[in-house]
């Protein structure tokens, strides 16, 4: 029996699988999905833009691959986007290497909101920095917005044409900005190549620069012996009669049922996946889901609101090439100002704006300012190598009443029920993001640009998804322990995104990473010392 | 899925046309070629728009080109969204409209170190260390 089975191939998967295999732990990976295929990546070729929607799409519900579920989000102001498959939604992200601040950790008392964190910045730190040099981060040491410390293995991406008039702006305005955090090499490193700027990192990357872990952790994972089963949709986890949970039941794409027995299990399956299998899990003594004696499985779901403003220039800034990835990001107006009239903030990153077929499209230039028509050739001129974008990411609270449920009627094609999520934006997220818009703008203005962009809002931007299985210390208040562990079930663990008791501003891979690297060197430690489910 | 025959295609040209009209030096939609090879050339790339074309062409029966465009922009999104995509779409595979616009695709452009890195040139990071670090620290902790 293996010694370790995780389910879910993704980010924290990834960082726990091959940690685990390096310590000579026999460990089992369920995934519901495949190997991305890479001969869609069509960077190189004319038809890129318009086979990518649909072959790198980032909503389930659309993209419809045989390894989706149904997210029913008819009750959510925003949808849910993730990949179902090896990488999980590194294969498709935009690769902002962000660390959370120390304030992030800290919101209940610093701002007198939500909750703290089980622990602080400086816990996670050394964390951060062995999870940089693991996945292959770029970007410079010393950023102001954070505290000093060691940083990236690769130097940043270029600022480019675009970076550097923002940046002297910021400089003219004593606005905070920092050569963009992403985890993407500028240079050859372990199994990466050097980036070459084709801004297609969102569609898959034709180049293998991008620090996807399907590229990274798990070649290397495999290597040093993880068994991982593509095509394995988890059903639910088993329990023993001591309350331990003894693995998982699962189903392969031919629709058989298999066992999958372990002595631990890690849920790596995102802020949806993750509820979803704990309250499929429900049983006798547990009716409500497994984990869920505090009621909080699925509660507290955070999806981060985003933004975009977009500015036209009159020079050209190569502006559909560049990392996509961030040139440089902004934290100028991240923490907290009461003055303001809300709490908490977002993070800027400055992005490339796309080719040609990107130019016609209603995000983020708007409906109002729809290219048809006799001005269409015009337009594409003003917009196309001219424009930059700041993509902000807004910190939204955490609400028991925005939440994961299981769908009462639909199911996925192995014929287990779907998610439902309910989501509401708050009053404070409409005025945070309404502020930080308007400052990006005049960021860009202040970079020369004659015309700005506010994207109109759209439901298509749940990149992600945190909070459905808090941490915390109080068992009744959260459902993990800050290593991770359920407090119900002790050799149950979450790595996810699912643990985050705030969703902080930030893209959240970096401080997912971290959090599962420090989890998982603590099971490692404990379990040599754990009974073992029989 | 219903073959796109000439009058189909017809149809679609006279759409197009209003979607990119000429102009500007450029072609318009169907001087370009969006109803003929290059929408060929978009259904092999999307088979999944051919049906939801289909259905726009079915739709607009008698009405003029400019308010078969305008009446589908407000009552059916989606179906303009696919039209949009066919007709865009299959002019940015025109080579010559790509040439006339100047866009030569999603270019390799290496990252090339430069000396000094682009960021520290005309001062730019050295403004933004001069202004100090802006962090709120832990509480319980300093700022360094």
């Amino acid at each position: 029996m293996p010694d370790v089975l995780i389910v879910g191939a993704g980010a924290s998967g990834a960082v726990a699988a091959k940690r685990l295999a390096e310590e000579g732990f026999d460990v089992v990976c369920l995934e519901q999905g495949a190997w991305p295929d890479y001969s869609k990546a069509r960077a190189p070729y004319p038809d890129f833009e318009l086979t990518s929607g649909r072959d790198w799409g980032w909503d389930p519900n659309a993209r419809q691959m045989p390894a989706d579920y149904p997210v029913d989000d008819s009750e959510s102001d925003i949808t849910a986007l993730m990949w179902n498959g090896v990488g999980g939604g590194t294969v498709v992200f935009a690769a902002h290497w962000q660390r959370n601040l120390p304030s992030d950790f800290r919101v209940r008392s610093l701002d007198g909101v939500a909750d703290d964190w089980p622990f602080a910045y400086e816990d996670l730190e050394p964390f951060y920095v062995r999870a940089e040099r693991d996945w292959g981060v770029s970007g410079l040491a010393g950023d102001t917005a954070f505290p000093s410390g060691d940083g990236p293995p690769m130097l940043p991406v270029p600022l480019g044409r675009m970076g550097r008039r923002v940046a002297k702006a910021h400089n003219d305005l004593g606005w905070h900005w920092w050569p963009g955090p992403n985890a993407i090499a500028t240079e050859r490193y372990g199994r990466l190549n050097p980036c070459t700027q084709r801004a297609t990192c969102l569609w898959g990357c034709s180049e293998g620069a991008k620090a996807s872990v399907d590229r990274t952790y798990w070649p290397v994972a495999v290597e040093r012996g993880v068994t991982l089963l593509t095509g394995a949709r988890v059903k639910r986890l088993l329990l023993g009669t001591d309350g331990l949970v003894t693995g998982a039941l699962y189903v392969d794409r031919e629709g058989k049922q298999h066992e999958q027995r372990a002595g631990a299990t890690i849920l790596a399956c995102n802020g949806i996946g993750t509820p979803r299998v704990l309250l499929l899990s429900a049983g006798k003594g547990h009716p409500g889901g497994l984990a869920n004696s505090s009621g909080l499985v699925g509660k507290r779901l955070m999806m981060h609101p985003f933004g975009t403003v977009v500015g036209l220039f009159d020079e050209g800034l190569d502006s559909w090439q560049g990392p996509w990835g961030q040139h440089i990001h902004s934290l100028e107006f991240y923490e907290t100002d009461a003055s303001r009239g809300f709490v908490r903030g977002a993070k800027w990153g400055l992005q490339p704006t796309g080719g040609p077929l990107s130019m016609t499209h209603s995000y983020p230039w708007g409906e109002e300012n729809a290219i048809w028509g006799p001005t269409f050739h015009s337009q594409l001129r003003k917009r196309l190598g001219r424009s930059a974008m700041w993509g902000i990411i807004a910190e939204d609270l955490p609400e028991e009443s925005n939440r994961v449920v299981l769908d009462p009627v639909k199911k996925d094609d192995s014929g287990i029920p779907a998610a439902r999520i309910q989501y509401r934006m708050s009053e404070n997220s409409r005025r945070l993001m309404a502020f930080h818009q308007e400052r990006a703008k005049e960021s860009l203005e202040a970079a020369g640009a004659y015309e700005t962009v506010i994207a109109p809002f759209i439901r298509a931007t749940g990149w992600h998804l945190l909070g459905t299985a808090m941490m915390g210390t109080d068992p009744s208040r959260s459902v993990v322990d800050q290593w991770g562990r359920a407090h119900d079930v002790p050799n149950l663990y979450i790595f996810d995104g699912s643990t985050w008791p705030t969703s902080a501003g930030m893209n959240p891979t970096a401080t997912i990473a971290a959090v599962a690297l420090r989890g998982v060197d603590h099971l490692i430690a404990e379990r040599r010392s754990a009974r073992v489910s029989t | 899925m219903t073959p796109f025959d000439s009058n189909r295609r017809a149809l679609l040209a006279g759409l197009a046309d209003v979607l990119i009209p000429s102009g500007d030096g450029m072609p318009s939609a169907s001087e370009a070629g969006v109803a003929g090879r290059w929408l060929d050339e978009v259904l092999k790339l999307r088979p999944d728009f051919g049906p939801p074309l289909s259905a726009v062409l079915d739709g607009v029966g008698g009405d003029e080109p400019a308010a078969a465009v305008a009446r589908l922009r407000t009552d059916d999104p989606a179906g303009f969204g696919v039209l949009a995509e066919v007709v865009a779409g299959g002019y940015f595979l025109n080579p010559k409209v790509r040439k006339a616009i100047g866009y030569p695709g999603q270019q390799p452009v290496p990252v090339q170190p430069e000396e000094p890195p682009d960021y520290e040139q005309d001062g730019l990071i050295a403004s933004v260390i001069a202004r100090g670090r802006i962090y709120r620290p832990t509480p319980g902790r300093q700022r360094d």
